[in-house]
């Protein structure tokens, strides 16, 4: 009885023994990342992107070969300046990758090219550095949105909703509501080179998105002076507002066409009820997802995309739009 | 010819001495400058915008001149009585978000519109407490108080706008058309102006006004309470603004964080353009409110005559300046 037991307890060790081998062969991976964004915390947009990075982080370290931790880094308030201390702290940290926008690129220029001096793999997102090749700091790639085809598909959008339903396009208008904003001007620019291709005549037009009861105005004054523009392209929520009200007042809706950009409360009611064809998105949950999974493969296998990777512009029109509108209560859109 | 240029020097004379009886008589009126500036952009574009002499038209400028108007009259009155308001397009804001937050709780629209026009009160009478306690200028206090009311707001919505999709009569009542496309917003303007106008220029209120923002010393010896003045006045600012944003929202049904930025200069600008002076102790509401009719008749008549877009602020630019150059050079013919 007693030799029996002691075999029993040598099995044990021998097999315990051999399991403790075969775990020590299989490394851990331990990595740690950083986003860094210029998107305030409490930011819903910033909170998406956020919810992206803990699931990749917490789906990939499911996997007994990885532990990944994944912090986020956002000033308060949005604030481009921020980001150069909030990188500092991150580069500080030693980490194994840093996944960071470059709102404005001779901010952030000098901290980030540090970055990277050092070793660390670094990805933009949300924002690229938009500058010609030789001043532009040599991260990896881009994750984000792509501002100019954003304005292109609006406008194929309208074109084929137009030919849907037998309407001709005589004239598109590009109504983006911040004065001086690179971000909307490129989409406006996409937009209207696709029109000018199909012989479209389109303006832009400055509406201004902290007052509505102006914008308003500035729209019926516009379309008054213009009335065979039927062809209306809003580059944001705040525009998206004044936009509407107009349609739905001048009994404007379904003669002149919209498109817009983004997502809000307002857009996803004006999409359902038909005033608004589509708005045009970002995938922001994509920018906090993808480059956690692109740093592992990266640190892991050395594996990298070739270009950029385009989140957006994708569509929420009529066919997603409730969707959509389900998604963004549980947070990924 | 020596007859005749005998003949004419009494006539010129006389005529000169006519337009100076004119030109003295003019700047007893602080509107007179503004007047003429209302008339000359208003025919510049008459013969320049196609759509202009529109009723439309009309009453597209009407909706933006109201609640533009609404805060205008505010912040007149209290630059009148030496005093500045940066705040009132954060205090909109404020309002606005307020009044659609009370709602969004489902609290019933009138309790939630007396709320947030007091919301907006307290505002003001927290911007004048600091003045009138502290001594600091007032360009500073609500210059202070214009950011932190718009990091808050920042803070809270997260720049998301809130969203309210149930119209009702007070919204009507506030802000809807009535007659053609003229709104009721107008008639809102109209009854504030009124009411205003009263105050300053038949009440006692209204010489103490003038007293505090003139001499503020020789005011308080001769026993105006300049300080009562100053503070009702910065209530006054505050309420008007969060009422031009509860009218903003009656319409719209939403608002964001940074809903009347910039609404503050465009006040003054108008104020100015209407004579009303940065000093203190001189202007009127009726030339705050042809200086709104300017800035109002600037913003969409460029639209109409196809000017490109960022000739607004260029143009607003040109009129203040040569507007407050009128106003003080007659100020000065006056003395």
């Amino acid at each position: 009885m007693r030799k029996l037991g002691l075999g029993i307890l040598l099995g044990l060790v021998i097999v315990g023994l051999i399991g403790t081998a075969a775990l020590a062969e299989q490394k851990v991976y331990k990595y740690k990342f950083f986003i860094v964004s210029h998107g305030g915390a409490a930011d819903p947009f910033w909170a998406v992107v956020r919810r992206g990075m803990e699931d990749a982080a917490r789906l990939l370290s499911y996997s007994p070969e990885y532990e990944i931790e994944a912090t986020y880094f956002g000033p308060k308030v949005a604030s481009p300046e921020e980001v150069v201390k909030l990188m500092d702290a991150a580069i500080a940290a030693n980490p194994d990758g840093i996944a960071v926008t470059i709102t404005d690129p001779r901010i952030v220029d000098e901290v980030v090219r540090r970055a990277i001096e050092k070793g660390i793999p670094v990805i933009a997102i949300n924002v690229p550095d938009m500058r010609p090749e030789p001043e532009k700091i040599p991260y990896m790639f881009y994750v984000g949105g792509d501002e100019y085809l954003g304005g292109v598909k609006a406008a194929k959008i309208l074109l084929k909703a137009a030919a849907q339903k037998g309407i001709t396009i005589k004239g598109a208008v590009c109504a983006p509501q911040e004065v001086g904003h690179i971000g909307l001007e490129t989409r406006c620019r996409g937009f209207c080179d696709v029109m000018s291709d199909n012989g479209i005549p389109c303006e832009k037009l400055q509406i201004y998105g902290e007052d509505p009861t102006r914008s308003v105005e500035i729209l019926r004054s516009y379309f008054a002076a213009h009335p065979e523009t039927n062809a209306l392209f809003t580059t944001g929520p705040q525009g998206t507002l004044p936009a509407i009200q107009f349609l739905k007042e001048a009994g404007m809706v379904g003669k002149i066409l919209h498109v817009t950009y983004d997502l809000d409360p307002v857009t996803l009611d004006a999409i359902k009820s038909g005033i608004t064809l589509a708005t045009i998105v970002q995938q922001q949950y994509l920018q906090g997802f993808l480059p956690i999974v692109f740093l592992t493969l990266y640190n892991r296998f050395l594996l990298a995309p070739a270009s950029d990777v385009l989140t957006g512009p994708a569509v929420v029109d009529i066919t997603n739009v409730e969707r959509v509108e389900e998604l963004i209560k549980e947070g990924y859109w | 010819m020596e007859r005749k240029t005998i003949e004419t020097r009494p006539q010129v004379q006389r005529l000169e001495s006519t337009l100076k009886r004119l030109r003295h008589q003019a700047a007893r009126y602080p509107e007179a400058g503004a007047l003429v500036a209302f008339l000359v952009v208003f025919l510049g574009f008459s013969l320049t915008a196609e759509h202009f002499l529109t009723i439309q038209s009309f009453a597209g400028m009407l909706a933006v001149i109201a609640e533009l108007g609404i805060v205008t009259v505010g912040i007149s009155l209290l630059m009148i009585s030496g005093e500045f308001d940066l705040s009132v397009g954060s205090v909109l804001a404020v309002s606005s978000m307020s009044f659609a937050l009370l709602l969004r709780a489902d609290i019933p629209v009138i309790p939630a519109l007396i709320l947030a026009l007091i919301f907006a009160a307290l505002l003001g009478l927290l911007n004048g407490l600091i003045v009138v306690i502290t001594n600091i200028p007032s360009f500073i206090t609500t210059l202070g108080t214009m950011m932190f009311w718009r990091g808050i707001l920042l803070a809270i919505t997260g720049g998301t706008p809130v969203a309210y999709f149930k119209s009702n009569l007070v919204f009507q009542v506030l802000n809807s058309r009535f007659i053609a496309d003229f709104r009721t917003s107008a008639l809102w303007f109209l009854l504030t102006v009124i009411a205003f106008h009263f105050l300053l220029k038949h009440t006692r209120y209204g010489n103490w006004v003038y007293a505090t923002g003139g001499n503020e010393e020789a005011a308080r010896v001769l026993g105006t309470p300049t300080k009562q003045v100053k503070l009702i006045n910065f209530v006054i600012s505050a309420f008007l603004a969060g009422f031009a944003g509860c009218i903003q929202f009656a319409r719209f049904m939403a608002v964001d964080a940074l809903r009347g930025q910039g609404l503050e200069l465009e006040a003054i600008a108008a104020a100015v353009t209407g004579g009303v002076l940065l000093s203190g102790g001189y202007g009127s509401i009726i030339g705050a409110v042809l200086g709104v009719l300017i800035v109002g008749m600037v913003r969409t008549g460029l639209v109409l005559a196809g000017a490109p877009p960022y000739w607004y602020q260029a143009f607003v630019g040109v009129v203040l300046i040569v507007a407050v150059i009128i106003n003080t050079r007659m100020k000065r013919r006056a003395r």
